[in-house]
């Protein structure tokens, strides 16, 4: 929006030249650069000062503003991305529209690239000169206002999306959960024990998800798929696809006669392929939604045949084979990602037998095997045959910590895990013994450190500090080979069993997710934080926030605390009564627009659309980001982004190439 | 995240699916094929021999596998084909 604006003929501009120390007045004579600008046409006071940003540079700029009756001002100082919100509330106290405040980079851009002094001056006084040009051409603006829808989406039912969920709507806020499997419940209901308190996993779990299915405010969809999503913060479109269950939940009563006369078989996810299930199942007995799910892709088919045994056995008929993909869409304001993690291949580990060997397991398939629901009522048994293993070898950092091969990253519950794993191990086989291979044994946590103590003294767990080398398999038994590096001398091992502690990877497929939501993750796939210390929780696009390892490898009371944080940041969100969006985008003249479409294929953010009956191009400016990539491919001159115009750069290309 | 196929974790026996015995109508058969195509769990082929007609009618080759999912009977055009489910523990 633009208001009443002096004459550019009529403007008094003020510029400040900052010194950052040494950081700009070490290269550019800053002194200079504020004498050469004085006699500027339009330049009505020029100084230097050695920091802008300090409490007095600030306070300068104000009472400058106000004695001098300036009309805009020009700090030439650090990169806008900085302190440009700093001088504009300056301005903001002083009376100055913020708009009129231009920063010209004469640090990252110039004293930190260059050396001599000379050349750099003389480079700072053409950048300044530029933005004289581009200031006495600068408007008044006011930001937009928008609304602020107050729902927010949490895509993931694992801890962290349930607790992120739990806390939004005790806020008092409608959350939308969006859960892609059939059950709510993520990796943590399949754990069996939880470090260091060896808490039952479901147990504590269980009572979450009952509070999030049950919770008035939140809306629970299972065995759906967050499929596009549009918009801005505070106002976004989200397009979610049901994926068909072809079981009504409300009718299904549970009596599991489906199940039994379905002639499919497939592996058990939920027990990490250790046992089988039918491709019409429950995923777990506490499930959430507490339903039957028919598991399209390994029914023997749906069409033009269809066995239909399920359907001839249920009673309620709660079986619908018509089922389609429907599409869900919903306004929110705010999207938590809490979207978990996977495990590192062990296919990529083929050195210890992983996939090869039925006896060589991950962690997560231990747990299984340790857990008390799992495929053996939590007696320890090896995979091949069922016996009681008498030695199981643990190896720690699988994957991990090996910038050559693998992964750079510690994945940092693997320590704690294999602690775990061993001494559940010897609590269930007390004549067995456990050895554990470790790179180093990292424990830093709240009563962390005593539970590996407890795990090497009490329950004499060996720990050997090497890496192993190859699992190969003897007979029955698995030979490991490794090697003890306080000693420096060879190992070797005769196991029964090996646990291998994979790292901890981004979710399979999560990427695409990721691209749909168009948020930045980092090399490894991790969505990225806006910052790494101060602002952990969101993401550098405004209104997504992140939850547990979607951000990076965490432990059970992180994720939760992460998840937390990011609900209190949704409810910051969503207590403003409106937002302000940035007035710096691009309209249209509908005088000059031919209505040739090129700037509605150019704009990233959908926010230019070809209006038919008019004949000209029609802009959403909430939408627009103000990238300019329209304004430079409009062929008429009639998409001119605000402060920004076609004048103004040519202006500041003349002024910056004049001598 | 993909889980390791295993043929029999812990030795324990695999889950109970029903079995089925196929008859085959030979006398009706065009040949067609359908009930080959459709079968998922490939126990029918084409066989070598004739009928009266001059068809070559299916033949069971994995009568093992059959789990009585009735596409064959479904699909047949000529009702030549129909499956029956065994009693529990009887193998065909």
């Amino acid at each position: 929006m633009t208001v009443k604006t002096k004459k550019k003929e009529d403007k008094r501009i003020g510029l400040f030249v900052c010194h950052c120390g040494v950081n700009i007045a070490g290269v550019v004579d800053v002194k200079k650069v504020a004498e050469a600008l004085k006699d500027t046409p339009g330049v009505s006071m020029s100084t230097d000062y050695v920091y802008m940003c300090s409490d007095p540079g600030q306070q300068m700029i104000i009472d400058t503003i106000k004695e001098k009756h300036l009309d805009g001002i020009i700090v030439a100082a650090c990169s806008p991305t900085l302190h440009e919100k700093t001088f504009q509330e300056a301005a903001r106290l002083a009376g100055l529209n913020p708009y009129q405040i231009e920063i010209a980079n004469i640090r990252e851009q110039n004293s930190w690239v260059h050396s001599d002094k000379d050349k750099a001056t003389k480079k700072a006084v053409k950048i300044v000169k530029s933005h004289v040009a581009k200031a006495i051409r600068n408007e008044n603006l006011e930001p937009i206002k928008v609304d602020v829808k107050k729902r927010a989406l949490v895509i993931g039912g694992g801890v962290s999306g349930l607790q992120a969920a739990l806390d939004i709507a005790d806020h008092g806020y409608e959350v939308i959960l969006v859960e892609k499997n059939p059950s709510i419940g993520g990796k943590m209901i399949q754990l069996s024990e939880t470090f260091p308190t060896l808490d039952c996993s479901q147990c504590i779990l269980t009572p979450k998800m009952v509070e999030v299915s049950r919770h008035p405010r939140i809306k629970l969809l299972t065995y759906h798929e967050v499929d596009s999503v549009s918009g801005f913060i505070g106002n976004f479109k989200v397009r979610i696809k049901k994926k068909p269950r072809f079981v009504d939940e409300k009718l299904c009563n549970l009596c599991g006669e489906c199940e039994k006369v379905c002639p499919q078989i497939v592996p058990d996810e939920f027990n990490m392929g250790l046992s089988f299930r039918k491709a019409i199942y429950m995923p777990f007995p506490q499930a959430i939604p507490g339903t039957y799910t028919l598991d399209e892709d390994h029914c023997l088919g749906l069409s033009p045949v269809r066995c239909g045994k399920c359907k001839d056995v249920c009673e309620p008929r709660a079986i619908d084979f018509d089922m389609k993909e429907t599409i869900i869409e919903e306004e929110v304001g705010a999207i938590v990602v809490a979207t978990g993690y996977d495990l590192y291949t062990m296919q990529a580990l083929g050195e210890f037998g992983g996939e090869k060997y039925e006896d060589v397991v991950n962690g997560l398939e231990f747990e299984r095997i340790l857990s008390a629901s799992g495929p053996t009522g939590g007696v320890v048994r090896r995979p091949s045959d069922g016996k009681v293993p008498k030695s199981v070898v643990f190896v720690q950092c699988c994957g991990s910590r090996d910038t050559e091969k693998h992964l750079p990253y510690c994945s940092k519950i693997c320590c704690m895990y294999t602690a775990k794993h061993a001494m559940l191990y010897r609590h269930r086989v007390p004549d067995g013994q456990a050895t554990v291979f470790y790179i180093d044994v990292r424990t830093g946590g709240k009563a962390f450190d005593e539970f590996y103590q407890r795990t090497v003294e009490e329950d004499k767990v060996l720990y050997i500090r090497g890496k192993v080398s190859k699992v190969f398999k003897e007979g029955d038994k698995l030979i490991v080979w490794g090697v003890d590096t306080l000693t420096g001398k060879k190992v070797e091992i005769e196991a029964d069993m090996v646990v291998l502690a994979m790292a901890m990877v981004k979710t399979d497929g999560v990427q695409d997710l990721l691209k749909k939501l168009k948020i930045s993750t980092d090399i490894h796939g991790f969505v990225a934080e806006a910052h790494p210390k101060l602002r952990p929780v969101e993401s550098l696009n405004a209104g997504f926030f992140l939850a547990g390892c979607a951000h990076g490898p965490k432990d059970i009371p992180e994720a939760v605390s992460q998840a937390s944080a990011a609900a209190a940041k949704v409810g910051d969100l969503f207590a403003q009564k409106e937002l302000s969006h940035e007035p710096t985008v691009v309209p249209v003249n509908d005088e000059l627009c031919s209505g040739c479409g090129i700037c509605v294929t150019m704009c990233p953010y959908g926010a230019r659309t070809l209006d038919p009956s008019k004949g000209v191009v029609d802009v959403n400016e909430i939408l627009c980001e103000g990238c300019g990539a329209c304004a430079a491919a409009c062929p008429c001159g009639a998409a001119q982004q605000r402060n920004q115009t076609d004048d103004q750069i040519f202006s500041m290309l003349r002024a910056m190439l004049r001598e | 995240m993909p889980v390791r196929q295993r043929e029999k974790p812990f030795g324990f026996p695999k889950p109970e699916t029903p079995h089925g015995e196929i008859v085959i109508l030979e006398e009706r058969c065009k040949g067609c094929g359908f009930c080959i195509e459709y079968c998922p769990h490939d126990v029918l082929v084409l066989s070598k021999k004739f009928n009266a007609k001059g068809y070559h009618p299916p033949e069971v080759v994995k009568a093992e596998l059959c789990v009585d999912c009735g596409f064959c009977r479904m699909i047949c055009p000529e009702f030549a084909i129909y499956t029956y489910e065994l009693k529990t523990g009887e193998k065909p």
